[in-house]
């Protein structure tokens, strides 16, 4: 196998094209709860279902059809055409106001909330994702009446633009540009906002003062206040061009119009080789975070093994974390997910190059991810008695 | 209706993509950079070495695929991690071994070095050393390289140090030295063939620069502490790196993937620590050569240096409160 280039530098893209339509999508609903029937008709933009937490946006139909089947998983609509529900008319308020408007439609409001610094993330997240490139060059307006809304909301004093040495960056007003060494994994927000601002946030945690989006936000943000439509549509780089994708879209439709054939036993990735997620079957349909679409024949993909830890050093040596992958798949792989914690698990980014270098070929990640979630797990257990106790000391 | 679903994917978690490197082609590395210094100690010693190496080599991988059997676990000496250490052990011996000695010694390797803790990736300490402790506490007198081959003219350096001063030694030319013209362990001293083997492993990024820099490092600058404090009592460190097993130890024996620390920084300690160690045997231990027992000594400050790490990203955080992490 060719070494894998982890260089972020994109280079020149085309212009951003529109995907075919299908003739069926299958929306994702992790996280949603159902708001139509099956059988039920559907336009353009009609809402099927609602997030069931306070910042994930609500799902819409993305063309016009007919819902045909409704699992925990996904709806599938089989489509008849692009007829539009009306557009809604653009909000003009701010703050809460315009964060609920813009999570009715579709967006992703998790880190628009109130903060002294606002980043914009032009990096790209992975090698041989280009779909910035695109959006910089030529969606200016749209990027900017994004920028617009997103600051009625953060309000931010402080406005940066993070972009891979060597791209292009095209800055926004008033914003200060600062550059990352174009490298994997440089565009991770973790990393961007420890170039930015210096202070390294345990990942998935939320710092209170920073806010964080990528060029991809801006613009769906800036098209569903453009259009007043909500949000259907996703990018995501498929072979060497950029393309605006129907949220739903099979990766069987995707792979096909590119002209590629799967082969038993291929992994069709949705989103890059190191971050990505495995689609289950060819009609699998992409989910709004989608950003690329890789096919890894089944002789190129990692091959993991239950090998045991040589303890060679080679994962820690590429962590951007500073932590011991090896010794955390060790704790995991003994159950002792406490131990974990020892070795400081929090602090992953699940970049993914661990896996990547083990020549135990170990499945690092999954052993990590693993441990996350038993720790979650655990640590719900640990509040639950420590109530009851509480409950019966108030009693005696 | 859900059509049938072909082609079936393969579903896996990320990263979907891997270096390419395997746990057999990297002790097949290992098997390649040994291969001049085995090579050499069939042109120095004869059939002996070569008898001696293929009798531990065989034993070991004997003895791996019997403690397997027992412990009634998945055959592992196809990844031939066995045969290395069958090798690395008969390195250390004398081409005039006994071939019960090399056999006690080469299953003791496996059986108490490597296999009692749960095999590869497991063992606290180097397991060839391990074997060659057994044997050179138990069989002192098979061990000594001197009096078991009388019959070779090569000069014993590290034994002629002991027993008769730096005056000895200081007739030895380093360049002989280097190309292998002493007697000790038939591989560990092929100096020449061992340095490009370690050439070959550091370029091949399989092992990487700070415990032999350690080593070596901690090995010259003690060697020079001594030699400043009495030139006529102590050997000049170049003699003490190129002299018995000291490059053999640095490249091969202290990097020993499970028993080494993980980080930069403990591992450059851990290094030194073993390098210097070699010195302060060499000076006041009773055994010519202190490279074995220097390194198993550092072997045992793994754990302790292990917990040299810089801050984790974000800071150390727990779901639980202070007194419940551990």
């Amino acid at each position: 196998m060719t070494r894998f280039n982890f260089d972020l530098q994109t280079g020149e893209t085309g212009p951003l094209t529109k995907a075919p339509r299908p003739d069926m999508v299958n929306l994702p609903l992790s996280g949603q709860t159902p708001l139509l029937g099956v059988d039920d008709q559907v336009l353009n933009g009609t809402k099927v279902s609602t997030a069931d937490n306070d910042f994930d946006g609500d799902m819409h139909a993305p063309l016009s059809g007919r819902i045909r089947e409704i699992t925990p998983h996904a709806m599938r609509i089989e489509v008849t055409g692009d007829d539009k529900a009306p557009a809604s008319a653009p909000c003009t308020g701010k703050g809460d106001e315009l964060r609920q408007w813009l999570r009715d439609r579709g967006v992703n409001t998790r880190n628009l909330y109130p903060a002294q610094t606002l980043i914009i993330n032009a990096v790209p997240p992975e090698p041989g994702i280009s779909i910035f490139e695109p959006l910089l060059r030529d969606y200016r307006k749209t990027l900017e009446i994004g920028l617009d809304l997103v600051k009625r909301i953060v309000e931010p004093s402080k406005l940066f633009q993070v972009v891979a040495k060597g791209n292009k960056a095209n800055a926004f007003a008033n914003c200060t540009v600062t550059h990352v060494t174009p490298v994997y994994p440089n565009g991770l927000d973790p990393l961007v906002i420890k170039t930015v601002t210096g202070r390294e946030i345990i990942p998935g945690s939320r710092p209170d003062d920073i806010s964080i989006l990528s060029v991809k936000d801006l613009y769906l943000i800036g098209r569903a206040a453009e259009t007043g439509r909500p949000l259907t549509e996703t990018v995501m780089t498929i072979g060497d061009s950029n393309q605006l994708v129907v949220v739903g879209t099979p990766v069987g439709f995707l792979t096909a119009e590119s002209g590629a054939s799967v082969q038993p036993g291929d992994r069709v990735v949705i989103g890059g080789p190191l971050r990505g997620l495995a689609a289950v079957n060819l009609e699998q349909g992409v989910d709004k975070d989608a950003s690329g679409l890789h096919i890894l024949r089944r002789s190129e993909s990692a091959a993991v093994t239950d090998n045991p830890c040589l303890g060679c050093g080679q994962c820690e040596r590429h962590c951007p974390a500073r932590i011991m992958p090896g010794m955390i798949s060790r704790c995991a792989e003994f159950k002792q997910f406490r131990r974990a914690e020892a070795f400081h698990i929090h602090s992953c980014m699940e970049c993914g190059l661990c896996a990547y270098w083990c020549k135990a070929q170990r499945p690092l990640l999954q052993y990590i991810r693993l441990a996350k979630y038993e720790l979650a797990l655990l640590a719900d257990a640990d509040k639950e008695p420590r109530t009851e106790t509480d409950a019966t000391d108030g009693e005696s | 209706m859900l059509k049938p679903l072909t082609p079936i994917l393969t579903v896996a978690v990320p990263p979907h993509i891997h270096c390419g490197r395997t746990l057999r082609r990297y002790v097949l590395d290992t098997l390649v950079a040994l291969l001049p210094a085995a090579v050499m100690a069939v042109i120095a010693f004869g059939t002996d070495a070569l008898r001696v190496m293929a009798l531990s080599c065989a034993t070991a991988v004997l003895a791996e695929a019997a403690c397997n059997r027992l412990m009634k676990r998945e055959q592992t000496v196809d990844d031939y991690s066995a045969l290395v250490t069958g090798l690395l052990f008969a390195f250390l011996l004398p081409a005039s071994a006994p071939w019960w000695l090399v056999a006690i010694g080469s299953a003791a390797c496996i059986g108490l070095g490597k296999m009692i803790f749960g095999g590869l990736g497991g063992n606290p300490l180097s397991p060839p050393l391990v074997g060659w402790a057994l044997c050179r506490i138990s069989w002192p007198a098979f061990m000594d390289t001197n009096a078991t081959m009388l019959m070779s003219d090569l000069p014993p350096p590290l034994q002629q140090l002991k027993y008769f001063g730096v005056d000895a030694v200081s007739s030895l030319d380093p360049v002989s030295l280097l190309m292998g013209h002493q007697l000790g362990g038939l591989g560990e001293i092929q100096i020449i063939a061992l340095l490009a083997g370690g050439a070959y492993l550091l370029l091949r990024r399989h092992i990487s620069w700070h415990i032999p820099a350690g080593f070596i490092g901690g090995l010259l600058a003690t060697a020079l502490i001594y030699r400043l404090l009495d030139p006529a009592a102590y050997a000049p460190p170049l003699f003490h790196l190129l002299a018995g097993g000291a490059i053999f130890g640095a490249f091969f024996l202290a990097t020993d993937e499970s028993s080494s620390p993980l980080g930069s920084l403990p591992a450059l300690l851990f290094g030194i620590m073993a390098g210097a160690m070699v010195i302060v045997i060499r000076v006041y231990g009773i055994y010519p050569d202190g490279v074995p027992f220097a390194i198993l000594l550092a072997n045992l400050f793994t754990p302790l240096l292990d917990r040299i790490r810089p801050k984790p990203f974000g800071g150390p955080y727990s779901f639980f409160d202070e007194e419940d992490a551990r």
